[in-house]
């Protein structure tokens, strides 16, 4: 489902991917790992279709992904209707009056009834356990609460993959705990997840693969995620654990 | 290295906070009328619909400005006083400082006038100045901010328009809350004699610039994977209640009143 091949990308200054070959199947939870500048957050987003390689090419169900493609706002809406980003900093994410409005938009964007849109809305408060925040404005909830509407409001238009840039960051175990029993109840029901973490705890059952990049922007281990936790010298080598 | 594991002796020289302390307060209290965006209060007028409410004040601050009946004016000078007592008495407090600031400005501009025998008509501004002012802002205190701008849409502004200003009330708000984080640091680690303050304050404000750049660039991308590709639509909910009823039958009297 998604192809990425021989991907480099750089910065104005500085390298972020090197030369990177990675395919993700439909219905895998796989975790990108490394030490912080290795980019993972430059894969996601290309991922995303929000950066474009310099070299390389990333295809999507078959097509080729790039700007130009991405300039026909049918097939952008259609194409970003599949993928959900959760993005590392919420902030950046939540621009809307209200929670409620937050998680609407993308429902509101593909043209659903408001009724349907009430729905969806509804569900996913009482998913995440956020039903008291509804009309609250986001951006002055606290930084889990932040997580929670940013999730909800990625879920709204149901996308086949979800992708999340260290999602756990900044959490209590409580709330990470949810998360983790979230992703794993959202991927047994066949979405693909690609989740960014430098963090393993709390994480334990979300994962079957893992992929490891180094500080030189490159994928040193593409491997089962078990075998790779339990690696303590792998890890310890390249300053993951 | 050892400097860093023994225990300094230092006491520092005399130094004022007073700018960074300045501007600190100053952000804060911007920051604090922001976050009136949020806050839900009680009271007959907080409950009065936003939309009825932001069309109402229209209707009567053009009406109050172009009439020249007494009995109208009078009423609505009654309307408005209804009005200030519903309000909590902080924000009671604020209208009328507001509304006497303005109108006191007006009456000192109009001496001249006053001078050469304009008396009658003169008072006749300063009172319409005192009554539109309040109007405004009784709107403004009694409503959030997000309330005023989605009801904008019923004025026929376009939506797109709405969620630039909408967004743009987000930045001014996370903006301003990392400009005072900024400043807090840069007050905390002033332990010395910092002689350059203005140069601090101006990387400060280069770094704000920075930041308020990829935040912009960030929130499109954002948008765009959540499927916007230019088009939005502010969806207007709003239920009318025995309240809105009764406060558009009293400002239909009023209007009434002006004919
Ligand atoms: N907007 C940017 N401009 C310039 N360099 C960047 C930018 N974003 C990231 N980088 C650089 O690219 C590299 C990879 O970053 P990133 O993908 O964010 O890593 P990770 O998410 O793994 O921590 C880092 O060296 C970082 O400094
Ligand atoms: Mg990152």
């Amino acid at each position: 489902m998604i192809e990425i091949r021989n991907i480099s990308f750089s910065y104005k200054d500085a390298p972020a991917l090197k030369d990177i070959n990675l395919y993700i199947a439909k219905g895998e939870s796989i975790a990108l790992i490394g030490p912080n500048g290795s980019g993972k957050s430059t894969l996601l987003k290309i991922i995303n279709g929000i950066l474009f390689p310099q070299r390389g090419e990333y295809f999507f169900d078959g097509t080729s992904i790039t700007a130009k493609r991405l300039e026909d706002n049918a097939f952008s809406k259609k194409f970003h209707k599949r993928i959900g980003f959760v993005f590392q900093s919420s902030d950046s994410q939540l621009f809307n009056p209200t929670v409620y409005d937050e998680i609407a938009f993308a429902p509101r964007q593909m043209g659903l009834s408001e009724g349907e849109i009430e729905r969806r809305v509804s569900d996913l408060l009482k998913l995440l356990q956020i039903e008291e925040l509804r009309c609250r404005v986001p951006y002055h909830l606290s930084g889990g609460e932040k997580r929670k509407v940013a999730v909800a409001s990625v879920l709204a238009h149901n996308p086949d993959v979800l992708v999340l840039d260290e999602p756990m960051n900044g959490l209590d175990p409580k709330t990470k705990r949810f998360l983790r029993d979230l992703l794993i109840k959202l991927n047994s029901h066949g979405k693909t997840i690609i989740c960014s973490t430098h963090d393993f705890e709390y994480v334990d059952g979300v994962f079957k693969r893992a992929v490891v990049f180094s500080k030189e922007h490159t994928i040193i281990r593409d491997d089962e995620y078990g075998r790779i936790i339990s690696d303590d010298e792998f890890l310890y080598e390249n300053n993951i654990k | 290295m050892d400097w860093l594991f023994r225990e300094d002796r230092y006491e520092p020289g005399s130094d004022s906070l007073k700018f960074i302390d300045k501007s600190l307060m100053s952000i804060l209290k911007i920051l604090s009328k922001i976050d009136r965006l949020g806050g839900q209060r009680r009271g007959i007028l907080y409950g009065v619909t936003p939309p009825l409410k932001l069309i109402s004040t229209i209707l009567t601050v053009v009406c109050v400005s172009t009439s020249r009946d007494a009995t109208f004016l009078l009423s609505a000078g009654l309307f408005v006083l209804i009005n200030l007592i519903m309000l909590e008495k902080s924000d009671r407090k604020r209208v009328l400082a507001l509304g006497i600031t303005a109108s006191s400005f007006s009456a000192v501009m109009l001496i001249p006038s006053m001078a050469t025998g304009n008396i009658i008509n003169s008072l006749i501004i300063v009172y319409k100045v005192l009554l539109t002012v309040s109007m405004a802002n009784i709107l403004s205190v009694s409503t959030g901010w997000f309330d005023v701008s989605a009801s904008l849409k019923l004025l026929l502004i376009p939506d797109i328009f709405i969620l630039v200003l909408e967004i743009t009330l987000k930045y001014i708000y996370l903006l301003g809350e990392i400009s005072l984080n900024m400043l807090t640091a840069l007050k905390i680690r002033s332990i010395g004699k910092n002689n350059n303050k203005y140069s601090s304050i101006s990387a400060l404000m280069g770094n704000l610039f920075l930041k308020s750049k990829e935040m912009g660039e960030e929130l499109y991308s954002a948008m765009e994977c959540r499927g916007f590709t230019g088009e939005y639509k502010r969806v207007l909910a709003f239920n009318i209640s025995r309240i809105d009823a009764v406060y558009a039958i009293i400002v239909l009297a009023l209007t009434a009143a002006y004919f």
